[in-house]
């Protein structure tokens, strides 16, 4: 406008428009003198606060997921390295202090839709949902009597001998070479873990239409990089500073699904289950230790992938950390350490992964909580875990007000069977088998 | 020298039959598999193992080749759903094969890693009819006078003829036939992968050994005309070619060279897709190739389910 123009020219000592020009508002909104703030490239705390808000900004504006993932991790400093399969003692507390998580022992309570009653074999009735098909019929068994919009039974006969098939292949029927010096699990717990999965998703996909759409990965790539608490610097050029202190986690599970749509939570999302450990020692007492490379955020696949939700993992325990080797070293209560850090890690690994691929980060929090499983083996003795994201928001600024706190749900490790001889697998466990069919069932309600 | 699958076929005693059998096809063909939804599927996971599956930018050959073909395996064994017979199968890796046999008084001899194979509990049914296999005594075998058959074979002293897969399975394995084997040709290096002929010919020899084997562990060491043919399936690949195989043994007299012959459809060269291109190329500023998986040819895939499914459907 030329009056606004002319104004803001005008030079002191002008008076002619002395008085403001009446029923003229100098242009709502519009500041006559650009805004007054701190510098963005001066060596200050206000100056620090401006750089970092900025790049809050950047990241949030960013188009893509790619691009805010490529911006997130852009700035490469040294990190902790986590890893999940660790004999550092007492790692599974440390974790959870790391990742804000709950621990609750035993699995997770499910409504009774979700889980498949168990006939007893011999029986010879088919019930089930209406639109089964008619092949199913020799698969499936019923408990006479039941009511049709019951949810279809589960055969535990019939996977009890495909286990049982796998299994004997592995270790008896096929005839193998000797296992390589210390690769004993890579001869046949290895191979039996990837048969028991393949075979038993493929006949429970017929009851869970989401398996049947999913995506079985063999040995992939979980990464993730996160911020959590702060230290100072402690030599170099930058010493003195105050920086957040930051991890990485790469984990290769032995075995993954991925689905195209994300599992049921099992809690809301504010609940508040158990305590968070407080450490108050530096990570790198655990033993951690740190070093500088790609920050890395990826969950076995792509973006693009249309299945971006993960529904199961499998790990395998590496002869490192056999149970053998830590009876030897009469240190008992480190077993049951190991599967709770490996699953802890691993799985709040991949549920930040995933709510990261959905356009979360640490400034903007989960909506929705992000719902996956694991099972941690080291061939004979399973351990089960359920985990919930509900936050994402670790670092210094974002924790203060976050009164949220990721869940995980554990079991203790119980064995499958207890003796493979002569084309026998004797004192094998029904319970560890129906808890595999459980998990591998878990499905949204809608399906 | 000269294409090695004529080579195979004199060593074998095998007439060859160009396409897959009839039987096959008409699971091809069959439309309660639904393959139309299947498409969509099959192209998301071709694009998973070329494009998406790992990190980086372009995962080569000796990555994507695994597992596409793990991914293509688990699409078809969630099949089982609608076909609950196919529970009664097994994959079993790194098997050992060890067969021996005489050809015209040459000794030969096929041992080795034979690649993944699937076992089920029930034997494929034969393909051909009895006709057919009559009909094989009227043709003349191939030969290559004056090359020597055995040229490019490597000749070895062998003290103890082995001669069954019992040698990789023990007795009572609950899935003793041998059903498809898969070859998969996943060295980075071009002139360490073999050619798609080579291919077809390693596939032949292996599938053979195997059949050889079953058949001598089922009716005895004497050579003779075998009432029940065994049938033999194999797949060759390397991530975007594949060499299709039927082969049937009809016979474990092959001390001459007359009588009855045994039997292979081979079905070779089949592209999954053209190219898949990792990141879109640009010509002066403008995207010529996008990103993505072109050229997706949905009858391979046809096939190779129909020879997962050919004995349980």
């Amino acid at each position: 406008m030329a009056a606004l123009g002319a104004w803001r020219l005008l030079r002191p000592g002008r008076r002619w428009f002395s008085e403001t020009v009446p029923g003229d508002p100098s242009a709502p909104g519009s500041p006559l003198y650009p805004p007054v703030v701190a510098s963005f490239t001066a060596k200050s705390k206000a100056a620090k606060s401006r750089r970092l808000q900025r790049f809050n900004e950047r990241v949030h504006a960013a188009a893509t997921v790619e691009e805010k993932l490529r911006l997130y991790g852009k700035l490469q400093r040294p990190k902790y390295t986590v890893y999940p399969q660790t004999f550092a003692l007492n790692a599974d507390r440390w974790y959870r202090s790391f990742t804000r998580t709950v621990l609750v022992p035993g699995m997770p309570p499910r409504g009774a839709a979700a889980k498949p009653p168990v006939a007893a074999v011999g029986a010879t009735l088919e019930a089930g949902r209406a639109p089964e098909p008619g092949a199913e019929a020799p698969a499936a068994a019923v408990a006479p009597g039941a009511a049709a919009g019951a949810a279809p039974y589960v055969d535990i006969g019939e996977l009890r001998s495909l286990v049982c098939d796998a299994l004997l292949q592995e270790s008896f029927y096929q005839n193998k070479k000797r296992p390589f010096l210390y690769r004993d699990q890579d001869h046949t717990p290895g191979p039996f873990l990837t048969q028991l999965v393949s075979t038993l998703a493929a006949s429970l996909s017929g009851r869970n239409p989401l398996l049947a759409a999913s995506s079985l990965d063999l040995s992939p790539e979980v990464n993730y990089y996160w911020h959590h608490g702060e230290e100072v610097v402690v030599h170099g050029h930058r010493k003195g500073r105050v920086d957040p202190v930051r991890f990485q986690i790469d984990d290769n599970p032995h075995l993954q699904i991925r689905v195209p749509k994300q599992l049921p939570e099992v809690v809301p999302l504010e609940s508040d289950l158990g305590d968070v450990p407080v450490i108050d020692h530096k990570p790198s007492k655990l033993p951690l230790f740190k070093k500088q490379y790609e920050n890395k955020v990826f969950i076995g696949s792509k973006v693009a992938d249309p299945c971006c939700y993960g529904h199961t993992q499998f790990h395998l325990l590496p002869d490192k950390l056999k149970r053998e080797r830590f009876i030897r070293d009469r240190l008992e209560d480190q077993i049951e350490v190991v599967y709770r850090s490996n699953g802890i890690a691993s799985l709040f690994a991949w549920t930040a992964a995933q709510a990261m691929y959905q356009g979360f980060w640490s400034e903007a929090d989960v909506t929705r909580p992000f719902v996956s499983q694991a099972v941690v083996t080291d061939g004979k003795y399973f351990a089960f875990f359920c985990y919930q994201l509900n936050t994402l928001a670790l670092t210094a600024e974002t924790i203060k007000n976050n009164p949220r706190k990721n869940i995980c749900w554990g079991t203790d490790s119980k064995p499958l069977y207890d003796v493979v001889e002569d084309g026998n697998v004797k004192g094998f466990n029904d319970e560890v088998l129906l808890q595999l069919v459980r998990f591998l069932l878990n499905r949204p309600k809608e399906l | 020298v000269f294409p090695g699958v004529r080579q195979a076929q004199w060593l074998t005693k095998t007439k060859l039959v160009e396409g897959l059998p009839p039987a096959v096809l008409g699971i091809m063909d069959n439309p309660a598999l639904g393959l139309q939804e299947l498409e969509e599927r099959v192209k998301h996971v071709v694009s998973h193992a070329r494009l998406w599956h790992s990190a980086e930018v372009a995962p080569r050959r000796e990555q994507y080749c695994p597992v596409l073909f793990e991914n293509l395996i688990h699409i078809c064994r969630l099949m089982s759903g609608k076909y609950p017979s196919l529970t009664k199968r097994m994959l079993a890796r790194n098997c050992r094969i060890a067969a021996t046999w005489e050809r015209e008084s040459i000794l030969l001899q096929v041992r080795g890693l034979s690649g993944i194979l699937m076992n089920s509990m029930t034997p494929i049914p034969p393909v051909a009819s009895k006709e057919e296999i009559l009909a094989t005594k009227e043709h003349v075998l191939e030969t290559f006078y004056p090359i020597a058959p055995t040229i490019d074979l490597q000749e070895v002293n062998v003290y103890k003829e082995l001669n069954d897969t019992g040698q990789s399975f023990r007795d009572g394995y609950p899935y003793p036939h041998p059903h498809t084997l898969f070859f998969l040709e996943s060295a980075n290096v071009r002139t360490d992968r073999f050619r798609p002929e080579q291919l077809r010919a390693k596939m032949l020899m292996f599938a053979f050994g195997n059949a050889l084997a079953k058949a001598k562990a089922l009716h005895g060491d004497d050579p003779k005309v075998l009432e029940q043919p065994v049938v033999v399936q194999s797949i060759g690949t390397d991530g975007q070619l594949f060499q299709f195989m039927v082969f049937q043994l009809n016979t474990t007299d092959l001390v001459s060279n007359d009588g009855v012959k045994n039997l292979v459809w081979i079905d070779s060269d089949q592209n999954l897709y053209e190219r898949a291109q990792c990141v879109p190329e640009v010509k002066k500023r403008v995207v010529t190739k996008p990103a993505g998986i072109s050229g997706f040819q949905p009858d391979t895939f046809k096939k190779f389910l129909a020879l997962y499914l050919h004995g349980a459907v």
